[in-house]
Protein backbone atom coordinates (compact mmCIF):
# COMPACT_ATOMS: atom_id res chain seq x y z
CA UNK A 1 0.00 0.00 0.00
CA UNK A 2 1.14 3.54 -0.70
CA UNK A 3 0.34 4.32 2.90
CA UNK A 4 3.89 4.12 4.19
CA UNK A 5 4.11 7.27 6.30
CA UNK A 6 1.46 9.66 7.60
CA UNK A 7 1.02 12.67 5.32
CA UNK A 8 1.99 15.03 8.14
CA UNK A 9 5.54 13.70 7.99
CA UNK A 10 5.81 14.72 4.30
CA UNK A 11 8.33 17.09 2.81
CA UNK A 12 6.30 20.31 2.92
CA UNK A 13 4.53 19.60 6.17
CA UNK A 14 4.64 21.42 9.49
CA UNK A 15 6.81 18.55 10.67
CA UNK A 16 9.59 20.00 8.53
CA UNK A 17 8.89 23.73 9.03
CA UNK A 18 8.20 23.64 12.78
CA UNK A 19 8.86 20.13 14.05
CA UNK A 20 12.50 19.80 13.03
CA UNK A 21 13.58 23.26 14.37
CA UNK A 22 11.68 22.46 17.58
CA UNK A 23 13.45 19.11 17.97
CA UNK A 24 16.82 20.78 17.38
CA UNK A 25 16.02 23.48 19.94
CA UNK A 26 14.88 20.82 22.42
CA UNK A 27 18.11 18.90 21.92
CA UNK A 28 20.20 22.03 22.58
CA UNK A 29 18.15 22.96 25.67
CA UNK A 30 18.36 19.40 26.98
CA UNK A 31 22.14 19.42 26.50
CA UNK A 32 22.39 22.77 28.35
CA UNK A 33 20.22 21.55 31.25
CA UNK A 34 22.17 18.29 31.30
CA UNK A 35 25.41 20.16 31.88
CA UNK A 36 23.78 21.96 34.82
CA UNK A 37 23.06 18.70 36.62
CA UNK A 38 21.26 15.39 36.44
CA UNK A 39 18.31 16.49 38.55
CA UNK A 40 17.73 19.56 36.41
CA UNK A 41 17.45 17.45 33.28
CA UNK A 42 14.92 15.17 35.01
CA UNK A 43 12.71 18.14 35.92
CA UNK A 44 13.07 19.51 32.40
CA UNK A 45 11.68 16.19 31.15
CA UNK A 46 8.89 16.22 33.73
CA UNK A 47 8.02 19.78 32.67
CA UNK A 48 7.88 18.83 28.98
CA UNK A 49 5.62 15.88 29.81
CA UNK A 50 3.44 18.10 31.99
CA UNK A 51 3.03 20.62 29.16
CA UNK A 52 2.18 17.94 26.61
CA UNK A 53 -0.38 16.28 28.93
CA UNK A 54 -2.08 19.55 29.90
CA UNK A 55 -2.22 20.80 26.28
CA UNK A 56 -3.37 17.53 24.71
CA UNK A 57 -6.06 16.77 27.26
CA UNK A 58 -7.04 20.46 27.69
CA UNK A 59 -6.77 19.78 31.37
CA UNK A 60 -7.84 22.90 33.19
CA UNK A 61 -8.12 22.83 36.98
CA UNK A 62 -9.93 26.18 36.92
CA UNK A 63 -12.53 24.66 34.61
CA UNK A 64 -12.84 21.61 36.87
CA UNK A 65 -14.20 23.74 39.71
CA UNK A 66 -15.83 26.48 37.63
CA UNK A 67 -17.86 24.48 35.11
CA UNK A 68 -19.55 22.51 37.83
CA UNK A 69 -21.24 25.74 38.96
CA UNK A 70 -21.38 27.61 35.67
CA UNK A 71 -22.44 24.92 33.20
CA UNK A 72 -23.29 22.00 35.48
CA UNK A 73 -20.53 20.15 33.68
CA UNK A 74 -18.43 17.95 35.95
CA UNK A 75 -16.35 16.11 33.35
CA UNK A 76 -13.10 17.90 34.22
CA UNK A 77 -13.62 17.62 37.97
CA UNK A 78 -14.38 13.91 37.68
CA UNK A 79 -11.21 13.50 35.62
CA UNK A 80 -9.24 15.28 38.37
CA UNK A 81 -10.82 13.03 41.01
CA UNK A 82 -9.90 9.98 38.88
CA UNK A 83 -6.31 11.23 38.83
CA UNK A 84 -6.35 11.59 42.63
CA UNK A 85 -7.78 8.07 42.98
CA UNK A 86 -4.71 6.78 41.12
CA UNK A 87 -2.11 9.08 42.69
CA UNK A 88 -3.25 8.37 46.26
CA UNK A 89 -2.30 4.66 46.44
CA UNK A 90 0.92 5.42 44.54
CA UNK A 91 1.92 8.17 46.98
CA UNK A 92 0.89 6.06 49.96
CA UNK A 93 3.14 3.16 48.95
CA UNK A 94 6.09 5.52 48.56
CA UNK A 95 5.40 7.28 51.85
CA UNK A 96 5.05 3.96 53.65
CA UNK A 97 8.54 3.16 52.44
CA UNK A 98 9.97 6.55 53.43
CA UNK A 99 8.27 6.63 56.85
CA UNK A 100 7.33 3.08 57.90
CA UNK A 101 5.97 4.22 61.26
CA UNK A 102 3.89 7.36 60.71
CA UNK A 103 2.98 7.76 64.39
CA UNK A 104 6.60 8.59 65.18
CA UNK A 105 6.39 12.22 64.06
CA UNK A 106 8.47 12.26 60.86
CA UNK A 107 6.88 13.49 57.65
CA UNK A 108 7.94 11.92 54.32
CA UNK A 109 10.22 14.33 52.50
CA UNK A 110 8.95 15.55 49.15
CA UNK A 111 5.28 15.02 50.01
CA UNK A 112 3.12 18.14 50.21
CA UNK A 113 1.90 18.19 53.80
CA UNK A 114 1.24 21.77 54.81
CA UNK A 115 0.24 23.59 57.98
CA UNK A 116 -3.54 23.62 58.31
CA UNK A 117 -5.07 26.97 59.15
CA UNK A 118 -6.98 30.02 58.03
CA UNK A 119 -4.28 30.89 55.48
CA UNK A 120 -5.44 27.88 53.42
CA UNK A 121 -9.04 29.09 53.55
CA UNK A 122 -8.22 32.69 52.67
CA UNK A 123 -5.62 31.69 50.08
CA UNK A 124 -7.88 29.05 48.52
CA UNK A 125 -10.86 31.40 48.21
CA UNK A 126 -8.73 34.16 46.68
CA UNK A 127 -7.10 31.64 44.34
CA UNK A 128 -10.48 30.22 43.34
CA UNK A 129 -11.91 33.63 42.50
CA UNK A 130 -8.72 34.62 40.68
CA UNK A 131 -8.50 31.51 38.50
CA UNK A 132 -12.10 31.87 37.34
CA UNK A 133 -11.79 35.61 36.66
CA UNK A 134 -8.43 35.23 34.87
CA UNK A 135 -9.60 32.19 32.87
CA UNK A 136 -7.08 29.65 34.16
CA UNK A 137 -5.06 28.65 37.20
CA UNK A 138 -1.27 28.88 37.38
CA UNK A 139 -0.51 25.70 35.41
CA UNK A 140 -3.33 26.63 33.02
CA UNK A 141 -1.81 30.06 32.48
CA UNK A 142 1.61 28.53 31.75
CA UNK A 143 0.36 25.97 29.24
CA UNK A 144 -1.86 28.54 27.50
CA UNK A 145 1.17 30.79 27.08
CA UNK A 146 2.71 27.88 25.15
CA UNK A 147 -0.45 27.71 23.02
CA UNK A 148 -0.15 31.39 22.10
CA UNK A 149 -2.65 33.12 24.39
CA UNK A 150 -1.59 36.72 24.94
CA UNK A 151 -4.16 37.11 27.72
CA UNK A 152 -2.41 34.35 29.67
CA UNK A 153 0.90 36.17 29.40
CA UNK A 154 -0.82 39.18 30.99
CA UNK A 155 -2.26 36.90 33.68
CA UNK A 156 1.27 35.66 34.43
CA UNK A 157 2.26 39.28 35.12
CA UNK A 158 -0.64 39.49 37.57
CA UNK A 159 0.42 36.22 39.24
CA UNK A 160 3.98 37.52 39.71
CA UNK A 161 2.62 40.75 41.25
CA UNK A 162 0.36 38.75 43.56
CA UNK A 163 3.24 36.49 44.63
CA UNK A 164 5.31 39.55 45.42
CA UNK A 165 2.50 40.96 47.59
CA UNK A 166 2.26 37.57 49.31
CA UNK A 167 6.01 37.53 49.96
CA UNK A 168 5.74 40.97 51.57
CA UNK A 169 2.97 39.83 53.88
CA UNK A 170 4.37 36.33 54.50
CA UNK A 171 6.29 37.17 57.68
CA UNK A 172 3.15 38.72 59.14
CA UNK A 173 1.09 35.63 58.25
CA UNK A 174 3.81 33.40 59.68
CA UNK A 175 4.07 35.27 63.00
CA UNK A 176 0.35 35.78 63.50
CA UNK A 177 -0.91 32.45 62.27
CA UNK A 178 0.94 29.93 60.06
CA UNK A 179 3.92 29.46 62.38
CA UNK A 180 1.67 28.12 65.14
CA UNK A 181 -0.30 25.80 62.86
CA UNK A 182 0.33 22.06 62.60
CA UNK A 183 0.99 20.15 59.39
CA UNK A 184 -1.76 17.58 59.91
CA UNK A 185 -1.10 14.24 58.27
CA UNK A 186 -3.79 11.55 58.22
CA UNK A 187 -1.36 8.60 58.67
CA UNK A 188 0.01 10.14 61.87
CA UNK A 189 -3.53 10.49 63.21
CA UNK A 190 -5.06 7.17 62.09
CA UNK A 191 -2.32 5.11 60.39
CA UNK A 192 -1.78 4.35 56.71
CA UNK A 193 -4.54 1.77 56.39
CA UNK A 194 -7.41 3.90 57.61
CA UNK A 195 -5.97 6.96 55.85
CA UNK A 196 -6.12 5.36 52.43
CA UNK A 197 -9.57 3.89 53.11
CA UNK A 198 -10.80 7.33 54.19
CA UNK A 199 -9.26 9.31 51.31
CA UNK A 200 -10.22 6.85 48.57
CA UNK A 201 -13.70 6.46 50.05
CA UNK A 202 -14.30 10.22 50.15
CA UNK A 203 -12.91 10.64 46.62
CA UNK A 204 -15.23 7.92 45.32
CA UNK A 205 -18.22 9.51 47.06
CA UNK A 206 -17.29 12.92 45.63
CA UNK A 207 -17.08 11.39 42.15
CA UNK A 208 -20.58 10.02 42.52
CA UNK A 209 -21.86 13.29 43.97
CA UNK A 210 -20.48 15.24 40.98
CA UNK A 211 -22.03 12.76 38.57
CA UNK A 212 -25.37 13.02 40.37
CA UNK A 213 -25.27 16.84 40.26
CA UNK A 214 -24.41 16.82 36.55
CA UNK A 215 -27.16 14.44 35.54
CA UNK A 216 -29.84 15.72 37.90
CA UNK A 217 -31.86 17.42 35.17
CA UNK A 218 -30.80 15.01 32.45
CA UNK A 219 -30.89 11.48 33.85
CA UNK A 220 -30.33 9.82 30.47
CA UNK A 221 -27.25 11.86 29.50
CA UNK A 222 -24.34 9.48 28.97
CA UNK A 223 -20.75 10.66 29.26
CA UNK A 224 -19.08 11.57 26.00
CA UNK A 225 -17.37 8.53 24.57
CA UNK A 226 -14.68 8.45 21.95
CA UNK A 227 -14.98 5.37 19.81
CA UNK A 228 -11.85 4.24 18.05
CA UNK A 229 -11.60 5.31 14.42
CA UNK A 230 -11.30 3.11 11.38
CA UNK A 231 -9.38 -0.09 12.11
CA UNK A 232 -5.68 -0.04 11.29
CA UNK A 233 -4.17 -3.10 9.65
CA UNK A 234 -0.82 -2.30 8.06
CA UNK A 235 2.20 -0.91 9.92
CA UNK A 236 1.69 2.47 8.21
CA UNK A 237 -1.97 2.60 9.16
CA UNK A 238 -1.09 1.84 12.76
CA UNK A 239 1.52 4.63 12.75
CA UNK A 240 -1.06 7.02 11.36
CA UNK A 241 -3.61 5.97 13.97
CA UNK A 242 -1.11 6.39 16.83
CA UNK A 243 -0.02 9.77 15.58
CA UNK A 244 -3.65 10.94 15.24
CA UNK A 245 -4.66 9.72 18.63
CA UNK A 246 -1.60 11.07 20.39
CA UNK A 247 -0.96 14.33 18.56
CA UNK A 248 -3.98 15.41 16.51
CA UNK A 249 -7.08 14.53 18.50
CA UNK A 250 -7.64 15.93 21.95
CA UNK A 251 -7.21 13.31 24.66
CA UNK A 252 -10.29 12.65 26.77
CA UNK A 253 -10.10 14.58 30.06
CA UNK A 254 -9.84 11.38 32.03
CA UNK A 255 -6.73 10.33 30.10
CA UNK A 256 -5.20 13.68 31.11
CA UNK A 257 -6.13 13.10 34.77
CA UNK A 258 -4.60 9.61 34.77
CA UNK A 259 -1.45 10.79 32.96
CA UNK A 260 -1.02 13.64 35.47
CA UNK A 261 -1.38 11.18 38.34
CA UNK A 262 1.27 8.87 36.88
CA UNK A 263 3.62 11.81 36.25
CA UNK A 264 3.10 12.99 39.82
CA UNK A 265 3.89 9.53 41.23
CA UNK A 266 7.05 9.44 39.08
CA UNK A 267 8.09 12.92 40.25
CA UNK A 268 7.56 11.96 43.89
CA UNK A 269 9.46 8.70 43.32
CA UNK A 270 12.37 10.71 42.00
CA UNK A 271 12.32 13.43 44.66
CA UNK A 272 9.18 15.42 45.35
CA UNK A 273 5.56 15.88 44.29
CA UNK A 274 4.62 18.28 41.46
CA UNK A 275 4.21 22.02 41.99
CA UNK A 276 4.72 25.00 39.71
CA UNK A 277 4.44 28.20 41.77
CA UNK A 278 7.71 28.13 43.73
CA UNK A 279 9.73 29.15 40.67
CA UNK A 280 7.33 31.98 39.86
CA UNK A 281 7.74 33.37 43.36
CA UNK A 282 11.51 33.33 42.83
CA UNK A 283 11.02 35.44 39.69
CA UNK A 284 8.65 37.79 41.51
CA UNK A 285 11.40 38.34 44.09
CA UNK A 286 14.13 38.77 41.46
CA UNK A 287 12.12 41.32 39.52
CA UNK A 288 10.97 43.34 42.53
CA UNK A 289 14.52 43.03 43.92
CA UNK A 290 15.83 44.95 40.89
CA UNK A 291 13.81 47.93 42.08
CA UNK A 292 14.77 47.42 45.70
CA UNK A 293 11.25 46.19 46.45
CA UNK A 294 11.98 42.56 47.31
CA UNK A 295 10.61 40.94 50.45
CA UNK A 296 14.09 40.39 51.88
CA UNK A 297 13.32 37.61 54.33
CA UNK A 298 10.78 34.81 54.51
CA UNK A 299 10.49 33.17 57.92
CA UNK A 300 9.78 29.48 58.31
CA UNK A 301 9.56 28.53 54.63
CA UNK A 302 12.30 25.94 55.17
CA UNK A 303 10.15 24.03 57.65
CA UNK A 304 7.97 22.16 55.15
CA UNK A 305 8.09 20.75 51.62
CA UNK A 306 5.78 22.29 49.05
CA UNK A 307 5.50 25.31 46.78
CA UNK A 308 6.99 27.66 49.34
CA UNK A 309 7.64 31.25 48.52
CA UNK A 310 11.35 31.66 47.82
CA UNK A 311 13.73 34.57 47.51
CA UNK A 312 15.19 33.20 44.29
CA UNK A 313 18.75 33.50 45.59
CA UNK A 314 19.84 29.97 44.65
CA UNK A 315 20.92 30.85 41.14
CA UNK A 316 18.95 30.99 37.92
CA UNK A 317 19.38 27.48 36.60
CA UNK A 318 17.25 25.50 39.03
CA UNK A 319 15.10 22.39 38.84
CA UNK A 320 11.94 24.46 39.20
CA UNK A 321 12.95 26.72 36.30
CA UNK A 322 13.50 23.60 34.16
CA UNK A 323 10.04 22.34 35.17
CA UNK A 324 8.14 25.56 34.40
CA UNK A 325 10.04 26.24 31.16
CA UNK A 326 9.51 22.62 30.13
CA UNK A 327 5.78 23.04 30.76
CA UNK A 328 5.56 26.02 28.41
CA UNK A 329 7.78 24.42 25.75
CA UNK A 330 5.96 21.07 25.98
CA UNK A 331 2.63 22.79 25.53
CA UNK A 332 4.02 24.80 22.60
CA UNK A 333 5.26 21.64 20.90
CA UNK A 334 1.99 19.79 21.46
CA UNK A 335 -0.04 22.77 20.21
CA UNK A 336 2.14 22.96 17.10
CA UNK A 337 1.80 19.24 16.44
CA UNK A 338 -1.98 19.35 16.75
CA UNK A 339 -2.34 22.50 14.64
CA UNK A 340 -3.80 24.42 17.58
CA UNK A 341 -1.00 26.91 18.10
CA UNK A 342 -1.98 30.43 17.22
CA UNK A 343 -1.28 33.86 18.69
CA UNK A 344 -4.62 34.87 20.18
CA UNK A 345 -5.29 38.36 21.40
CA UNK A 346 -8.35 39.10 23.56
CA UNK A 347 -10.81 41.34 21.73
CA UNK A 348 -12.37 42.85 24.82
CA UNK A 349 -10.25 45.26 26.82
CA UNK A 350 -11.96 44.02 29.96
CA UNK A 351 -10.27 40.62 29.51
CA UNK A 352 -6.89 42.24 30.17
CA UNK A 353 -8.22 43.75 33.38
CA UNK A 354 -9.60 40.32 34.34
CA UNK A 355 -6.25 38.67 33.54
CA UNK A 356 -4.32 41.09 35.75
CA UNK A 357 -6.87 41.25 38.57
CA UNK A 358 -7.45 37.49 38.59
CA UNK A 359 -3.71 36.91 38.35
CA UNK A 360 -2.98 39.09 41.39
CA UNK A 361 -5.63 37.25 43.45
CA UNK A 362 -4.21 33.89 42.35
CA UNK A 363 -0.63 34.89 43.05
CA UNK A 364 -1.46 36.18 46.52
CA UNK A 365 -3.63 33.13 47.27
CA UNK A 366 -0.95 30.70 46.08
CA UNK A 367 1.65 32.57 48.13
CA UNK A 368 -0.08 32.35 51.49
CA UNK A 369 -1.69 28.94 50.89
CA UNK A 370 1.74 27.56 49.82
CA UNK A 371 0.76 26.30 46.42
CA UNK A 372 -1.67 26.29 43.55
CA UNK A 373 -4.19 23.79 42.22
CA UNK A 374 -1.28 21.40 41.61
CA UNK A 375 1.04 21.90 44.60
CA UNK A 376 -1.53 22.51 47.34
CA UNK A 377 -4.32 20.32 45.94
CA UNK A 378 -3.36 17.73 43.31
CA UNK A 379 -0.14 16.86 45.17
CA UNK A 380 -1.43 17.39 48.73
CA UNK A 381 -4.48 15.10 48.64
CA UNK A 382 -2.42 12.03 47.57
CA UNK A 383 0.15 13.01 50.24
CA UNK A 384 -2.69 12.18 52.68
CA UNK A 385 -2.41 15.74 53.98
CA UNK A 386 -5.39 17.38 55.64
CA UNK A 387 -4.28 20.64 53.99
CA UNK A 388 -5.21 19.38 50.51
CA UNK A 389 -8.86 18.98 51.51
CA UNK A 390 -9.09 22.35 53.25
CA UNK A 391 -7.53 24.06 50.23
CA UNK A 392 -9.83 22.17 47.82
CA UNK A 393 -12.95 23.19 49.73
CA UNK A 394 -11.79 26.82 49.77
CA UNK A 395 -11.01 26.61 46.03
CA UNK A 396 -14.55 25.40 45.35
CA UNK A 397 -16.03 28.28 47.36
CA UNK A 398 -13.75 30.74 45.54
CA UNK A 399 -14.63 29.29 42.13
CA UNK A 400 -18.33 29.62 42.97
CA UNK A 401 -17.83 33.30 43.91
CA UNK A 402 -15.79 33.68 40.71
CA UNK A 403 -18.69 32.44 38.57
CA UNK A 404 -20.93 35.07 40.15
CA UNK A 405 -18.31 37.71 39.34
CA UNK A 406 -17.88 36.73 35.68
CA UNK A 407 -21.62 36.49 35.12
CA UNK A 408 -21.82 40.19 35.96
CA UNK A 409 -18.90 41.17 33.74
CA UNK A 410 -19.40 41.76 29.98
CA UNK B 1 -27.61 33.81 14.15
CA UNK B 2 -23.85 34.19 14.32
CA UNK B 3 -21.66 34.31 17.40
CA UNK B 4 -18.03 35.29 16.95
CA UNK B 5 -16.12 34.38 20.10
CA UNK B 6 -12.64 34.36 18.60
CA UNK B 7 -10.11 35.63 21.11
CA UNK B 8 -12.24 34.38 24.01
CA UNK B 9 -11.09 31.62 26.36
CA UNK B 10 -13.09 29.24 28.51
CA UNK B 11 -15.70 29.58 29.82
CA UNK B 12 -16.87 32.36 27.49
CA UNK B 13 -17.45 30.37 24.27
CA UNK B 14 -19.74 27.87 26.02
CA UNK B 15 -21.29 30.50 28.29
CA UNK B 16 -22.12 32.86 25.40
CA UNK B 17 -23.37 30.00 23.22
CA UNK B 18 -25.68 28.91 26.03
CA UNK B 19 -27.01 32.47 26.40
CA UNK B 20 -27.47 32.82 22.65
CA UNK B 21 -29.33 29.51 22.42
CA UNK B 22 -31.69 30.66 25.14
CA UNK B 23 -32.52 33.74 23.03
CA UNK B 24 -32.63 31.91 19.71
CA UNK B 25 -36.22 31.49 18.50
CA UNK B 26 -35.72 29.98 15.06
CA UNK B 27 -32.87 28.88 12.84
CA UNK B 28 -29.37 27.82 13.71
CA UNK B 29 -26.58 29.30 15.79
CA UNK B 30 -23.13 29.46 14.23
CA UNK B 31 -20.26 29.81 16.69
CA UNK B 32 -16.84 30.85 15.39
CA UNK B 33 -14.03 30.08 17.83
CA UNK B 34 -10.23 29.82 17.97
CA UNK B 35 -10.24 28.17 21.41
CA UNK B 36 -9.82 24.41 21.01
CA UNK B 37 -11.34 23.48 24.40
CA UNK B 38 -14.59 25.07 23.18
CA UNK B 39 -14.93 22.11 20.80
CA UNK B 40 -15.76 19.88 23.73
CA UNK B 41 -17.93 22.40 25.60
CA UNK B 42 -20.03 24.26 22.97
CA UNK B 43 -21.49 21.18 21.20
CA UNK B 44 -22.08 19.68 24.65
CA UNK B 45 -24.08 22.71 25.80
CA UNK B 46 -25.96 22.51 22.49
CA UNK B 47 -26.85 18.86 23.04
CA UNK B 48 -28.11 19.68 26.52
CA UNK B 49 -30.46 22.27 25.01
CA UNK B 50 -31.64 19.89 22.24
CA UNK B 51 -29.39 20.99 19.38
CA UNK B 52 -27.40 18.97 16.88
CA UNK B 53 -23.85 20.16 16.29
CA UNK B 54 -21.77 20.32 13.14
CA UNK B 55 -18.10 21.09 13.63
CA UNK B 56 -15.83 22.16 10.75
CA UNK B 57 -12.30 23.52 10.63
CA UNK B 58 -12.50 27.14 9.43
CA UNK B 59 -8.76 27.76 9.24
CA UNK B 60 -5.63 26.96 11.18
CA UNK B 61 -6.58 26.85 14.86
CA UNK B 62 -10.09 28.09 14.08
CA UNK B 63 -13.40 26.23 13.99
CA UNK B 64 -17.01 26.82 13.07
CA UNK B 65 -19.66 25.05 15.13
CA UNK B 66 -23.23 25.10 13.80
CA UNK B 67 -25.95 24.26 16.29
CA UNK B 68 -29.30 23.32 14.74
CA UNK B 69 -32.43 22.59 16.71
CA UNK B 70 -33.25 18.92 16.45
CA UNK B 71 -36.69 18.05 15.07
CA UNK B 72 -38.60 16.19 17.74
CA UNK B 73 -36.86 14.76 20.77
CA UNK B 74 -33.06 14.68 20.53
CA UNK B 75 -31.58 11.26 21.16
CA UNK B 76 -28.83 12.50 23.43
CA UNK B 77 -26.72 9.38 23.27
CA UNK B 78 -26.74 9.49 19.46
CA UNK B 79 -26.05 13.25 19.48
CA UNK B 80 -22.99 12.83 21.72
CA UNK B 81 -21.79 9.89 19.64
CA UNK B 82 -22.05 12.15 16.56
CA UNK B 83 -20.12 14.94 18.29
CA UNK B 84 -17.29 12.64 19.34
CA UNK B 85 -17.14 11.13 15.84
CA UNK B 86 -16.77 14.64 14.38
CA UNK B 87 -14.08 15.56 16.90
CA UNK B 88 -12.27 12.37 15.94
CA UNK B 89 -12.48 13.21 12.24
CA UNK B 90 -11.07 16.67 12.89
CA UNK B 91 -7.89 14.87 13.89
CA UNK B 92 -7.54 13.44 10.39
CA UNK B 93 -5.28 15.83 8.58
Amino acid sequence: MAHALPASFGRNSRFVSVGIPLIVALAIATYAFGRAGASIIVWWGVGLALGVILQRSRFCFAGAFRDLFLLRDGRLLRAAITGLLIATPGFTLLMARLVPDPSFGDLPSGAHILPVGLHLVVGGILFGIGMVVAGGCVSGTLFRIGEGYVGSLVALGGILAGLSLAAHSWNWWWQVHIGAMQALWFPRLIGYGWSIVLVIGVLALLYLAVLWWETRDAPDFPPMSSRPGAPAITFGEHLTAIQRRFLRQAWPYVVGGIALAILNIMSFTYDHALGVTGELSAWAERITGLFGMGAGTLIGTDQFDGCNLTLGDEGLLTATLALDLGLIVGSFGAAQASGEFRIRVPRHRSRYVQAIGGGVLMGYGAGIAIGCTIGAFFSAVPSLAVSGWVFAAALAVGAWIGTIVIRRLP
Amino acid sequence: MKLDVRGEMCPYPAMKAKEALAKLKTGALTVLTDHAPALSTVPWEGAKAGYDAEIVEAGRGEWRITLTRHEGVLDRAAALEKISAQLRDLGHG
